[in-house]
């Protein structure tokens, strides 16, 4: 029997409103080089705010795991930061696909670019350090603390430095506030599947990581470490 | 199966495919691979589940 959780059928659902509204609601045409590829806010963006939401639930239960020792959270900590580098990755090479037709180039060095680059390669160096140690208590507590590490270089790299220099992503140097927080920059219209598609790609991620966990949990009862 | 696409693509469905530059074809196409995905994910948990049940006997 699969597990049922009612949110994995509403992740089902709101994907499904995203990628059938998504294709047919009413966008603005802002200017000629847009036109409909603003669409990719209902696909592209929803990957970095499901990575931070996953990243955030990773530091969670790392700093859990510190204060319990309790291997379970460690096997948390692990599951969710993967789904969030793979959110992380899905993110950057839409990212690219999607410059190349707006900007000219898949890589044009924008500060958002760069630092989402930086930030992933950052978490990367996560599963080195996890790969590289054989003892499952040292592993589990050192990165535990490296992934404290790595979420708050989020700041800099993704929510601070990028908006104090002039980019191509909304949200740089000259425009106002905070395009992640304040949805009114967007039509009301894109708001209906922006914020749908945040929540159903978030929960897959959700599901996905606890399927992870499960399996992880039942490799270390198999082992008998559990 | 195939002559059940064939009936679809020949009669109802064929105006709604065609309309707007047929982005509900692709509507469509996207929404098939969405569908099969989470059966994939859902079959997934339940033969995590099942495994879950063998070990607790």
């Amino acid at each position: 029997m699969l597990k049922a959780k009612w949110w994995k059928v509403l992740s089902f659902f709101l994907l499904l409103y995203t990628c059938t509204y998504g294709f047919i609601v009413k966008v603005p045409k802002l200017d000629d080089r847009m036109r409909e590829s603003i669409r990719n806010m209902f696909f592209h963006v929803p990957m970095w705010f499901g990575m931070m939401i996953l990243f955030f639930v990773s530091l969670f239960y790392a700093i859990k795991y510190l204060r319990s020792g309790n291997p379970v959270h460690d096997v948390y900590s692990y599951a969710y930061a993967s789904m969030g580098l793979v959110f992380g990755i899905l993110g950057i090479i839409t990212g690219a696909f999607w410059a190349n037709y707006q900007w000219g180039s898949p890589w044009v060095g924008d500060p958002k670019q760069n630092g989402a680059a930086i930030a992933l390669l950052i978490y990367f160096a996560y599963f080195v350090l996890r790969g590289s140690l054989i003892d499952t208590e040292k592993r589990a507590r050192l990165s535990a603390v490296y992934n404290i590490f790595s979420f708050f270089m989020l700041f800099p790299t993704l929510w601070i430095l990028p908006r104090l220099t002039e980019s191509l992503h909304p949200g740089g140097q000259g425009s106002e506030g905070n395009p992640g927080i304040n949805g009114k920059d967007m039509s009301a219209n894109m708001r209906t599947v922006f914020y749908p598609a945040v929540i159903g790609w978030t929960l897959l991620g959700v599901w996905i990581s606890t399927l992870n966990i499960r399996y992880q949990i039942l490799k270390l009862k198999k082992e008998e470490l559990l | 199966m195939i002559s059940l696409l064939q009936a679809m693509t020949a009669n109802n469905t064929d105006s709604l495919m065609l309309r707007d530059g047929k982005i509900y074809l692709v509507m469509t196409v996207v929404s098939i691979i969405l569908v099969g995905l989470f059966i994939y994910v859902a079959s997934i948990d339940k033969k995590i589940s099942r495994l879950e049940q063998e070990t607790k006997n």
